[in-house]
């Protein structure tokens, strides 16, 4: 097992957990409803326990510990996809990208539970009744607000218009792709798409939504190597602000 | 100054009107409740925990997971309308509700299952106790009366229709795996009386 490999691919998930956990938990206080407020909050803190997990797994190969390499690095060294780095925006583009990004994330954990490497295909089938409920969440809304009132279809509209271009650059190959699938750590990115695909479509069918023909867009890809938006910095020195006053801190 | 803030309580201020109007107040924006139960643990019974506000039932069941099983532990939950749930007379001290229930000629129609709920404690919440057959919810309460009474006293009863609820399926049970682990949302688990206790001694 090529091991540069496995950590880059650690990494890119991780990090997409990290950042869009922190993302939607911005929402907490903020949330349209108390109810939604809470439910959006605890699926954040499912994301960053989420990627601590799997910081753990890096540390275990040899990596520096969850709390380092989470708070100490800069934007250039992040591998999340800048879907998940974008401003909240109104609740209709976060719901959106919730959809779109938790609907991979799933089938992506899925397609990991029968991984070569042990850590990863144990960590799907535990984490799988959470992820069960955030795309659960996620499809419930978005079949609710698409087909509710004229104002909430033309939002959710716009907003996965604006949002797809994003979300086609989670699917961004690595530089060893083919040594992950021919290691048998996962199945690639153009597996995961395909079916994604075929479950957003699946989805939107319900709704008044129109989904636009992904097959000629541009995906908005950079973020596996680090090149990201104006957004990730300062989302990360908000982040790290209260950890680098004391980092040797005990919380 | 509202409808331009960045904080939604600030836009929900009242706008300001102009002198001389007298109107209707307009009804309040807001959606229907849900009534939700819980079971603690595989073999309990369900227990009535409280509301959401849902524009629909599964909507409800959805908002309903975070609010009331985000802390502890849960094996599982469903849901049901509050204009679905019937509800006896409430008593106190050794008044029983079931003595409170008026009889009722025998009912034409089909029969279909109820859930039946008691409050054995004033203040606690309504618990489930077991299933009946009825026409309707005052029949299902009377053949509650003769099924599932038992010894103690009994403050008041609901009655659902089995039907009416959105339930949680067996395979979906997995959606509360991993919530015993979540011990971080658990005030306790950062332990603050130590470490204040820690800190004050340390200061001395």
């Amino acid at each position: 097992m090529n091991e540069l490999a496995l950590k880059e691919f650690l990494y890119k998930v991780a990090d997409d957990q990290l950042i869009l956990g922190h993302r939607n938990s911005e929402w907490t206080g903020f949330g349209p409803l108390l109810e939604e407020d809470i439910a959006f909050s605890s699926m954040a803190q499912d994301k960053v326990g989420q990627s601590q997990a799997l910081y753990e797994i890096l540390h275990a190969l040899g990596e520096q510990n969850p709390d380092t390499v989470a708070f100490m690095r800069n934007a250039n060294q992040f591998h999340n996809c800048i879907l998940a780095e974008l401003p909240n925006g109104e609740y209709d583009f976060s719901l959106i990208r919730h959809f779109l990004y938790d609907t991979a994330l799933a089938i992506r954990f899925e397609m990991l539970s029968t991984s070569a490497f042990k850590p990863l295909a144990e960590l799907a089938t535990k984490i799988r009744g959470e992820l069960k409920y955030h795309t659960l969440h996620a499809n419930t809304w978005v079949k609710q607000l698409g087909s509710a009132t004229p104002e909430s279809i033309q939002r959710l509209q716009k907003s996965l218009e604006y949002a797809l271009p994003f979300a086609l650059g989670i699917f961004e190959k690595s530089p060893y792709e083919d040594e992950i699938i021919k290691s048998g750590i996962f199945a690639g990115e153009e597996v995961l798409k395909s079916q994604w695909l075929r479950k957003v479509e699946e989805i939107i069918a319900q709704t008044k939504l129109q989904l636009p023909d992904t097959s000629s867009m541009n995906p908005v890809e950079g973020g596996r190597v680090g090149k990201h938006s104006e957004h990730l910095q300062p989302l990360l020195d908000e982040m790290s602000e209260v950890f680098k006053i004391d980092p040797t801190a005990e919380w | 100054m509202n409808g331009n803030s960045l904080d939604p309580r600030v836009n929900r201020l009242p706008k300001i009107g102009v002198p001389g109007q007298v109107a209707a107040k307009a009804p309040l924006d807001q959606f229907g409740t849900f009534e939700v139960f819980v079971q603690p643990k595989e073999g309990k019974p369900f227990q009535h925990e409280g509301a959401v506000h849902a524009p629909n039932i599964e909507m409800a069941y959805v908002l309903a997971k975070e609010t009331f099983t985000r802390r502890f532990v849960c094996s599982s939950l469903y849901v049901a309308d509050t204009r679905n749930v019937y509800v006896s007379p409430m008593t106190e001290n050794t008044t029983n509700a079931y003595d409170l229930i008026a009889e009722i000629p025998q009912q034409s129609g089909e029969k279909v299952t109820f859930e039946i709920y008691h409050l054995l404690r004033r203040g606690k919440q309504h618990i489930h106790a077991g299933t009946v057959s009825a026409v309707g919810p005052q029949e299902a309460m009377l053949a509650a009366k003769a099924q599932l009474r038992g010894d103690k006293a009994i403050y008041n009863v609901w009655a659902i229709r089995t039907s009416d609820i959105r339930f949680t399926s067996p395979e979906d049970k997995d959606l509360w795996v991993t919530l015993p682990e979540k011990k971080f949302r658990d005030a306790s688990d950062y332990k603050g009386g130590d470490k204040l206790k820690e800190f004050l001694e340390r200061a001395k």
